[in-house]
């Protein structure tokens, strides 16, 4: 195959100055809320090795951008965030402070198998909070993630919160062996109710119990999933009882309206070990980002500490943002030798009084009234005046 | 209520689950005299079809272009599309089959198959522990062991007319396939109060 000149790998994309822009924007609001919040920001390497950050990070292997280093170890463009974020918080940041919160905006990678319409290289903004294995922690990265896309006037933005430890201990209660848990936790993950159906027909399960085993793909508020807690079984309660909290800080933050509480929900990263989120909202056929607790993860850095937090894709929130912001003026002088002090002079002073200017050598033009329909202001300092 | 985007197959698979709706009490307009239309619009009900090729349904719905879509089994099981399959609509009720000319057997060497469907047909031959190579189609599919480029097609099979007239007998039957009614994830959840309505409406309707 003969590559030519305008080509670019599958799924790489550029960013033109009006996305770049608005991407800018996007970036300095939400690292701005991140910081407030108390998070520090971090950049962790472009690389990693693949024996660890590519094995751990739970994004599936024909994903990963594979490359060889001069000693023959394999590589991996860096496919997610987090399990970054935990190897430096586990080897180093964590002995310093505890809990650690930190925060990111930066790009990941994962390979495209298919078509297009999807991007193989990414930015993520996010946070994580390790350390801390209260709900308050959990409560507080799905409020921050909240307020990141208030303050991006995406208004209509919806969270599906579920339990996966909770679903667990539910599900072995049903009496299923492991295996089988897993199968109705990957009909849950792609919301296969035929499937599941299907499935729970070939389980041992009580005919009794059947209706109410089927009735756990559709719950949408905390109070429903009550029917299939086990009062006598004091784990199932306690997180029974942090799921109600949980549900009462977010209402009293203002997203009583925009949670479903979905019992079923969870997700195909195996890593998390209890509160599970996503968030999406009217305008993107994706969701806009994902989080939750991933105690699981930690322990394969070999520490035992709680961890959450969440990643929003600012490729998709920059699909929703409301249209581009007001066009800025922009002035464009046009100077000659003549007048070139003059020129740098009036540059400077408008600069300097905030508006945005380009500065540009008249004679250097070829089409001079094309080149000046991109300005809002066009001041030609040329000849003696 | 939240305007609903439906993704529809063109032809005999819209016609059923268009009535299918009618049944389930949505009130959509009686004639659709124009039938090379793209885009139906049942402003009633605040509902707009759209009428593409029955393998591209899921690629509307996990685009969120379309809300909902009716997708045959057979589509699902060869694209992996992230949709959520929501309702088995029991419309459209076929299978996908092995045939071949009668009495033969696979090439020792060289066991070629050839399919519209090489995802279902490879991972079947797979799962029996063979390894074929699969020689992708587009249709007429029975023509490939009459004139000898496979040993074996894998094809969709509703009443067996098909491969009778041109000599060829059915093998193995490999999946049942019906029509599902899919959900964009988002739309799902954005939607969720009118989808689980229209899942509810249907299931009734669904012919088990």
């Amino acid at each position: 195959m003969t590559i030519q000149m305008f080509e670019k790998p599958l799924g790489m994309r550029d960013d033109f100055p009006f996305i770049a822009k608005k991407k800018a924007e996007l970036r300095t609001s939400g690292t701005n809320i991140i910081q407030q919040a108390g998070y520090d920001l971090l950049q962790t390497p472009t690389l990693e090795y693949y024996e660890t950050i590519g094995k751990i990070s739970a994004i599936a292997d024909n994903a990963l951008f594979k490359l060889l280093d001069s000693q023959g170890e394999t590589l991996v463009l860096r496919p997610d965030m987090t399990s970054p974020i935990a190897r430096v918080a586990a080897s180093k940041l964590l002995k310093e402070k505890m809990p650690v919160r930190l925060g990111y905006y930066s790009n990941v990678f994962r390979a495209q198998k298919r078509e297009g319409g999807r991007p193989a290289e990414f930015e993520q903004m996010g946070v994580e909070l390790i350390g801390d294995d209260s709900l308050y922690a959990d409560a507080e990265v799905i409020i921050l993630a909240g307020t990141i896309l208030k303050n991006l006037n995406i208004e209509s933005s919806r969270f599906v919160i579920g339990h996966t430890q909770l679903l667990q201990l539910i599900l072995e209660d049903f009496g299923l062996s492991q295996e089988q848990i897993e199968q109705v936790r990957s009909a849950f993950v792609s919301k296969n109710s035929v499937g599941f159906e299907t499935l729970a027909k070939q389980l041992p399960i009580e005919e009794s119990r059947m209706e109410s085993f089927i009735g756990l793909i559709s719950t949408t508020t905390v109070e429903e999933w009550k029917q299939w807690v086990n009062p006598h079984n004091s784990k199932q309660s306690s997180l029974f009882e942090e799921m109600k909290k949980l549900k009462k800080i977010l209402d009293r933050s203002g997203l009583s309206e925009a949670v479903t509480y979905d019992l079923s929900f969870n997700s195909h990263m195996t890593y998390y070990t209890g509160v599970v989120f996503e968030v999406y909202a009217a305008g993107s056929g994706f969701p806009l980002g994902n989080g939750g607790r991933y105690d699981g993860l930690m322990k394969q850095f070999g520490l035992e500490v709680g961890a959450t937090g969440f990643g929003l894709r600012v490729d998709r929130l920059l699909e929703i943002m409301s249209a581009v912001s007001e066009q800025q003026d922009h002035t464009l002088i046009l100077f000659d030798e003549q007048n070139e002090d003059h020129a740098f002079d009036e540059a400077q002073k408008l600069r300097e009084n905030g508006t945005r200017v380009t500065l540009q050598f008249g004679p250097a033009v070829k089409a001079t009234d094309e080149f000046s329909k991109h300005f809002s202001k066009v001041l030609r300092l040329e000849g003696a005046n | 209520m939240d305007a609903l985007t439906i993704a529809m197959p063109k032809g005999r698979i819209f016609e059923e689950a268009y009535e299918l709706l009618v049944k389930a009490g949505y009130d959509l307009p009686k004639e659709l005299d124009d039938s090379r239309k793209l885009i139906v619009e049942a402003p009633n009900e605040n509902i707009r079809f759209i009428l593409s090729k029955p393998m591209d349904v899921p690629a509307y719905v996990e685009h969120g272009v379309a809300d909902i879509g009716i997708a045959g089994k057979d589509v699902m099981l060869e694209h992996d599309r992230d949709v959520y399959e929501l309702l088995d609509l029991g419309i459209s009720r076929c299978y996908i089959a092995t045939a071949g000319m009668p009495d033969t057997q696979m090439n020792k060497v060289s066991p070629r198959v050839a399919t519209k469907y090489p995802k279902v047909a490879s991972q079947y031959y797979r799962g029996k522990g063979e390894q074929v190579e699969i020689i992708e189609l587009n249709g007429s599919i029975e023509l490939a062991p009459m004139i000898g480029l496979a040993d074996r097609i894998v094809d969709i099979v509703s009443t067996g007319k098909t491969l009778k007239e041109n000599g060829l007998v059915e093998y193995e039957k490999i999946v049942d396939i019906t029509s599902r009614l899919i959900a964009n994830p988002v739309s799902y959840r954005l939607k969720q109060k009118r989808i689980t309505d229209l899942v509810e409406r249907l299931r009734k309707q669904a012919v088990l």
